[in-house]
Parts: C-alpha cells; sequence; structure tokens
C-alpha cells in the first residue's frame, strides 16, 4: 500500500530523473578518475552515506552489495534507488585549478521474497573512469608552424549487475550471498585539431578506441545481532579478473586486470536512542599494477568510518532519525608514488513516510558529505548529497 | 509538507544535472601524442590527363563592358548595350501647378552615361571611346568577335567583325583624372531607333580609339530627354538601365597546352584525375620519421592541397583583380566539357584568394587548393553517404566568369608542376592504460 504522499514523492523523483535523463549520462566526480582504473563508487545509501560507513554493520534492513547479509534482514518486497549529485573544486600545485560538478545513480535494486529468504537484484557502481584532459603544441610545417590541441576524452565506467540471496538463521543472524557481473565500456578519444595558421579545409585526427569490460564477482556476508545493543557484520568479495575486451574497429588489444578481494566488516551499538557505528574496508590493489602502464601506481585501498545517529529526532510528526560521520581511505590508484587520501565529514537526516507494525513501507535517507581527496601537490574538495528512496509492500 | 518533500527531491536529482567530466591536471597520464608530418608527392604519382575546357558561361552574365584597342598589343575588346523599352509616362507640373502623369511624351534626345572601375582600368591618361549603333540583329548571350548570333541552328556572323559595321552616334573622352564616367550625346534619331523592342538589332557598341589600354564599363545608364504634351515647355529626364551589356574581344585565347588555366569570360576549367597514393616510399626524410613503405589511412589525412605555381597570363588577360579559385569534384568525365560537377571542396565561400599579382609581375608564387575531404573520400573508397567518390577534379573560378582575365599555372612535365601536399597525423593505436 502506497500513501499519496509516497506516490507523491516518487512522481517528484521521476520528473527530476527525467530532465536528467535530456542531460547526458552519469558521470563521475574526481579528477583522480583519470589514475589507473580510475576512482572506486560504492553503492550506498543515503543512511550509509550520512554515518560515514564502509557500507556494512548497520542494524536493520539495507539494500548494498556490500552487505549481502543486510538483505534477510528486509521483512517485504522493497526497492531501492540513490541519486547522488556532487560539485568538486580542484588545485594543482603550480598547475590549474576549477571546479566540475556530476551527478550518478550508484544504487538501484529490488527485493522479493523468496522461499524463506530475499533475493535482490541490484545494480550498483564500480569504477568511475571519466575524465577530459588536453595538451597543446606546435608542428613546423614547410609552409608554416601550426599551432595543435590534443584533446583527450575518457567515457566510460564499471558497474555491476548482482544477484543476491539472503536468509535469516534463527532471529539473530542473516546470511547472504551475491553473485554479480561486471559491466559496462570504455570509450577513449583522442582528437588533434589544428590552429588557423594552416589553409582551411583541416581535417582533425581522431584516434579512438572502445572496450567492454567483463568479469564476475562472489559476495558472502554474515550478521549478527548480540543482545539488542550490538550489530556485527562481515563480507568478503572474491573477484575474478577485469577484463576488457576491444570492440568495433578499436586498434587497440584486450586487456585483463586483476581485481583484489575485499574484506569488510562493521559493528553498531545502540544505547537508548543513539546509535553508534563503526566499519572498514581492506582492498590491496597491488597486484593490479603490473596490468597497467606508465606511471600510475597501484596500491591498497583501506578505510574506516564512525558514525552515530539519534532517531529520537522527528520532522512533521514523523521519525526523523539524524547521523553524522566521519571515514577516511585511501583509493587504489595514484598518478605517482604519493598515495591518495580521502577524509569526508558526513550528515544527513532520514525521514521514514510510511511505517506500519515497525516495518518501514517507505522512507528517505539524504545524507550530506564535505570531503576532500589529496595526493603530493594534488587535491580536490567537494560536496556530495546522496538521496536515496526505499520504498516496500508493492 | 509534500510540497516541501518534493521540491526538495526534485532539487536534489536536477541540480547537479549539468553533467562535467573531471578535468586533466598536472601529472594526469595523456595517450602518446600522435605525430603530425608532411610530404610532397611529385605529378605523375598522383594525377593524369589533364585537360583545359573553355566556353563556361557568358560574358553577359558579368553585367560589365570591356573595351580595349591592341591591348597588350594583341586585344581588341568592344561593348554592346541593349536597352529595354522606355518609361512611357512621365509626372510633370500642369498649367495649373498640379503634379500629375503624362504618357504623351516625345522623345528629343538624351544622353549615355558610361561609368568606369578605375582600379580595373589599365589606363592613367585621358582616352577616346566611340558609341555606335548597331547595325544588325545580335543576341547577347552568344555574340562574340565573330558572330552577332550563335545559338543551335541559328549562326549568323558580323557583316564586319567586331560589332560592325555600326551608325556613328557620338565620341567622348574619358580622363580618370577628372572622374568615373563619360557621356555619349544622343539625337532623337537615336533615341528612337532604340525605342522599338521588337528590333533585335537595336543596341549600342562603344569602343576605343586610342590603342593601349584595356577600360572596365562597371555600369551605363540612358538619359532621356522628353517634352510631356501637357507642358510643352518643360524637358523632363527619364533614366534607363540596360537590359544587357556584353563584350566582345579578339583574339579569343586557345587553350594552353602545358599549364593550367582558370576564369576568364567565358570561364575556363581545368580537369584533372586523382588518386591518392595508398602507399608513400619516400622521400627519406619522410620516410626516417613514420618508416617506409608507408599505408596511408584516410583518417590520417589532416590535410590535403595541390599546390600550384603560378605563371604569367597573356597580358592582354592578366588579372587586375584578385582571382578566386575553387576546385569541385566532376561526377562524369567523359561527359566533359558538360559534366555535372559536385560542391566547392576549398572550405572558403569566396574560395582561394589570389593576388593578381601572381599572373603578371610576379610570377611563381605558390597556391594552395586544398581538397581534404575529397582525399579522404578517395583513400576510403566512399564519401559520406557511401558512394563511390569521383576521381576527377575541376579547377574554376568561384564565379564563372568573373572577369575577362585569367589566371594561369604551370602545368605538368613543367619543373614546376603541380604537386599534391599532404599533412599526416599519425599516432599510436589506442590503448588501455
Amino acid at each position: 500500500m502506497m500513501s499519496r504522499l509516497v506516490r507523491f514523492n516518487v512522481g517528484a523523483l521521476a520528473v527530476g530523473l527525467a530532465v536528467c535523463g535530456l542531460a547526458r549520462e552519469a558521470t563521475a566526480q574526481s579528477v583522480f578518475n583519470a589514475a589507473g582504473l580510475g576512482v572506486p563508487s560504492e553503492a550506498l545509501d543515503g543512511r550509509s552515506r550520512a554515518l560515514g560507513s564502509m557500507g556494512i554493520g548497520l542494524p536493520g534492513g539495507a539494500f548494498m552489495p556490500t552487505d549481502p547479509a543486510a538483505l534477510g534482514r528486509l521483512a517485504v518486497a522493497t526497492g531501492v534507488f540513490a541519486n547522488q549529485p556532487s560539485w568538486v573544486d580542484y588545485s594543482a600545485e603550480g598547475g590549474p585549478s576549477g571546479s566540475f560538478q556530476g551527478n550518478r545513480f550508484p544504487l538501484m535494486g529490488l527485493a522479493y521474497p523468496v522461499f524463506d529468504g530475499m533475493m535482490s537484484l541490484q545494480v550498483g557502481s564500480f569504477l568511475d573512469q571519466n575524465y577530459t584532459d588536453s595538451r597543446t603544441g606546435s608542428v613546423d610545417l614547410s609552409t608554416e608552424t601550426v599551432a595543435t590541441n590534443d584533446e583527450f576524452v575518457q567515457d566510460g565506467s564499471v558497474s555491476n549487475l548482482n544477484l543476491g540471496y539472503a536468509q535469516t538463521l534463527g532471529t539473530d543472524v542473516s546470511v547472504g550471498l551475491t553473485v554479480g557481473r561486471y559491466a559496462g565500456t570504455i570509450v577513449r578519444t583522442l582528437t588533434r585539431t589544428f590552429g588557423e595558421e594552416i589553409a582551411a579545409d583541416v581535417n582533425s585526427y581522431v584516434e579512438r578506441g572502445r572496450w567492454a569490460y567483463s568479469g564476475y564477482h562472489l559476495t558472502t556476508g554474515v550478521s549478527a545481532t548480540l543482545t539488542d545493543r550490538y550489530h556485527v557484520a562481515a563480507s568478503v568479495q572474491i573477484p575474478s579478473d577485469l577484463d576488457a575486451e576491444a570492440q568495433d574497429d578499436t586498434d587497440g588489444g584486450d586487456r585483463t586486470f586483476s581485481l583484489p578481494v575485499q574484506y569488510r566488516a562493521g559493528v553498531s551499538a545502540t544505547y537508548g536512542p543513539v546509535l553508534f557505528a563503526a566499519s572498514a574496508v581492506l582492498a590491496d590493489w597491488s597486484d593490479t599494477q603490473s596490468d597497467l602502464t606508465g606511471s600510475v601506481q597501484a596500491g591498497s585501498a583501506n578505510g574506516f568510518g564512525l558514525g552515530v545517529e539519534f532517531s529520537r529526532a522527528r520532522l512533521w510528526g514523523r521519525d526523523a532519525p539524524l547521523r553524522f560521520g566521519y571515514r577516511r581511505s585511501t583509493l587504489p590508484f595514484s598518478f605517482d608514488t604519493n598515495d591518495v587520501t580521502e577524509r569526508i565529514y558526513s550528515g544527513g537526516v532520514g525521514l521514514a513516510l510510511n511505517r506500519t507494525n515497525d516495518i518501514t513501507l517507505a522512507a528517505v535517507d539524504f545524507a550530506v558529505e564535505r570531503g576532500r581527496r589529496w595526493a603530493g601537490g594534488i587535491a580536490e574538495n567537494f560536496w556530495r548529497a546522496t538521496l536515496s528512496f526505499q520504498a516496500a509492500g508493492f | 509538507m509534500r510540497m516541501a518533500a518534493s521540491t526538495a527531491m526534485l532539487c536534489g536529482v536536477v541540480a547537479a544535472c549539468d553533467e562535467e567530466f573531471p578535468v586533466g591536471i598536472t601529472g594526469t597520464p595523456l595517450p602518446a601524442g600522435p605525430i603530425t608530418v608532411e610530404v610532397e608527392i611529385p605529378w605523375s604519382d598522383f594525377a593524369s590527363n589533364l585537360e583545359v575546357f573553355g566556353g563556361y558561361g557568358s560574358p553577359e552574365d558579368l553585367g560589365v563592358g570591356f573595351v580595349a584597342n591592341q591591348f597588350a598589343g594583341t586585344l581588341d575588346a568592344r561593348t554592346l548595350i541593349r536597352y529595354p523599352g522606355y518609361p512611357q509616362a512621365v509626372t510633370v507640373r500642369d498649367t495649373t501647378g498640379a503634379q500629375r502623369p503624362d504618357s504623351s511624351i516625345t522623345g528629343i534626345g538624351g544622353r549615355l552615361v558610361a561609368f568606369f572601375d578605375t582600379l580595373a582600368s589599365t589606363n592613367t591618361g585621358p582616352v577616346t571611346l566611340g558609341l555606335g549603333r548597331v547595325q544588325q540583329e545580335w543576341d547577347p548571350t552568344t555574340a562574340t568577335w565573330t558572330a552577332a548570333i550563335d545559338t543551335i541552328n541559328d549562326t549568323r556572323a558580323w557583316t564586319e567583325p567586331g560589332a560592325g559595321p555600326v551608325l556613328v552616334v557620338d565620341t567622348a573622352v574619358w580622363d580618370p583624372a577628372s572622374g568615373d564616367s563619360v557621356v555619349f550625346m544622343l539625337d532623337s534619331a537615336d533615341v528612337a531607333a532604340w525605342a522599338d523592342t521588337l528590333d533585335l538589332s537595336r543596341g549600342g557598341r562603344i569602343e576605343s580609339f586610342d590603342p593601349g589600354p584595356r577600360l572596365q564599363i562597371s555600369q551605363t545608364r540612358l538619359r532621356l530627354d522628353v517634352r510631356p504634351a501637357s507642358n510643352p515647355d518643360t524637358i523632363a529626364e527619364l533614366t534607363v538601365s540596360p537590359r544587357s551589356t556584353t563584350f566582345i574581344y579578339a583574339p579569343f585565347p586557345d587553350p594552353p597546352p602545358d599549364g593550367v588555366r582558370i576564369g576568364g569570360a567565358p570561364s575556363w576549367r581545368t580537369i584533372l584525375d586523382v588518386a591518392i597514393p595508398a602507399q608513400i616510399t619516400g622521400p627519406p626524410e619522410f620516410c626516417a620519421e613514420v618508416g617506409c613503405p608507408f599505408e596511408i589511412e584516410p583518417g590520417q589525412v589532416s590535410f590535403a592541397a595541390l599546390k600550384l605555381t603560378s605563371r604569367t597570363t597573356d597580358a592582354a588577360f592578366q588579372p587586375t583583380d584578385t582571382v578566386r579559385l575553387d576546385v569541385r569534384p566532376v561526377f562524369d568525365r567523359a561527359s566533359m566539357p558538360k559534366s555535372p560537377l559536385g560542391g566547392s571542396l576549398v572550405g572558403a565561400a569566396l574560395g582561394r584568394a589570389v593576388a593578381p599579382d601572381a599572373f603578371g609581375s610576379s610570377p611563381g608564387v605558390v597556391i594552395e587548393i586544398p581538397f581534404t575531404s575529397f582525399a579522404r573520400d578517395l583513400l576510403r573508397g566512399e564519401d559520406e553517404n557511401g558512394n563511390e567518390p569521383p576521381g576527377t577534379l575541376a579547377l574554376l573560378s568561384v564565379f564563372e566568369p568573373l572577369s575577362i582575365a585569367f589566371a594561369s599555372f604551370e602545368g605538368p612535365g613543367s619543373a614546376l608542376e603541380p604537386v599534391l601536399r599532404l599533412v599526416l597525423t599519425i599516432g599510436p593505436d589506442m590503448e588501455l592504460p
């Protein structure tokens, strides 16, 4: 059953998405997308973002591929959708500075009860790789020196399509398993244009390559409620290699990239109306180094997050928990030997739009993050909002 | 509350709809850059079957006239003008002082005023000119020095070459120091003779009596003096613009046996077959950069142009103004000179501009006529529509005709024969990082 309020907000969201649909494909949000395989993009909802979570260890049902067991705690059929705009200011020592913005849809999924558990179908982001760059130069021809501009655009990302199943064992333990397939494409285009020094009718030079990604991963996790106060969860994601197959008339070759096993763990504790949460992730990407060319460095992408939630807050007569968080992690790829560090302060609010018998039928979770990524002389500060909508019972 | 929540949700989604790619900064890895190299291919390796065709357009299309008397020791040119019917009424003040049209008018004389293009004319001093009435039927579109009419099934020569003989109307002297026009006086008989629009012989001929210069008449006007019946004490002036202005000249130049000719009136076109070599084996400096033999891919052609070297045009037909060159594909060489042409390949609305000195006092100027897209199509074997591109090019004037003068270039076999200039951009295969 869906209340008018839920329908109204779904309509507003649909209008917004339709407007965005007129814009280009959703793009990513970091200058470090240019390094290696890009920047990992976690498929998290608004609650996890607000609590600085690594996507695991929060009580209650959840819908994230990073915490397969949380799926089993969903009581009824559920759908989730997350939208994530961001605004980024970047600078480099002795180099350029500027800003850009983008919009992503990191998480979409449906879950439905099957047998005694819950089965889900999710689409989530994994690696963001979009960026553009240019360089200028000149060419000495017999009759003139002509300015050149090489414009490079990398347009692509890796996403994953996940099929998950989770089941509770008794009342306190839940286990989950997710099988995912990596998908996505990347198009790399270099265009050389010439200055007006040469006569008219000069054609640009375009070199383009397009690859399709494929690969698989298996993620399994377990979560448990210890007394009514503590909740713990852990997951491990075991991926296959990531294959990039050249498409169409691409002259470049096929490639294969090693992906790391990712370990996640989280814990939360409830003291009355206050929830404390902590989580961590470990992933060693250094094996990917041998698959890369150039000076890009691959290393560990470890991180932790801390958060607190005040559940007694109310807004417009409804439960509206306030959340605050902090997380710090490293990114797997850097331009040189300087590791890229990410630090985020976050806050947010949830709004239960419809609850029946302690089952949330519709909820919106909103998070705002203020973060910074830096490595060597390169830094970027960003604002990022995450709005996730979860509806159940239809 | 619902409105607020919905608005917030909508704004959140829409706020960052404007997608922007992250911008690379210092240290961003970029793919290896391509190299851009240049190579010149000799005539024999890319072109053949050069041929010059004439007769495109008519001098009448220019709407201007030329007069010359042994210009450069050879060229005679005369301007022929035909006027349409005269106005049949004039507005005059009657005896009551009111303005009213009067269709009962009598021509009593007039003047033919000729205006000159002072920049295109070669004289610096006064020139004596003559105006005469043509005495036989003539066709403004097809008239030449020898033919009064040269249409299908109707070819008639002038009684006397050069649109003669004529009935002398007047002589006048044009001195560029005193103005840009000259006036010939007409009597009532002259005016009456040009009033009959059914008379195919009506028309005036302007010629030069002084040998040497070549004058360009930009326009003429007929100023008619008429007397209205309603107010016979008043003489009114009516202005008539010509219906046709053309010129005839001799000698008519023969096609060049060894060169490239573009322009003139009627216009000349130069046709050549082109085949871009798919493989380049030299010169050594090119091979040193990219390795030889080098297979050209269509996408590597950044610039392709025909390099022509100008040479001095016959003195009688040397340009006095900028020449604008064009190049177009010829769809069916076998149908020349009547093959239809494709669109301009130059990429500039007014073509490739060349200063007139290149064909007079400063020959040897190298002119590039680009046709990059055409070259790519030739290498690819099809154009953007999937059709096989024609392998023949026409070099021509952007406007046909544009002037009595034409451009001349060195042809095949000359030490300065045309060459093909290719600017190639060659990059490594795009790879993943």
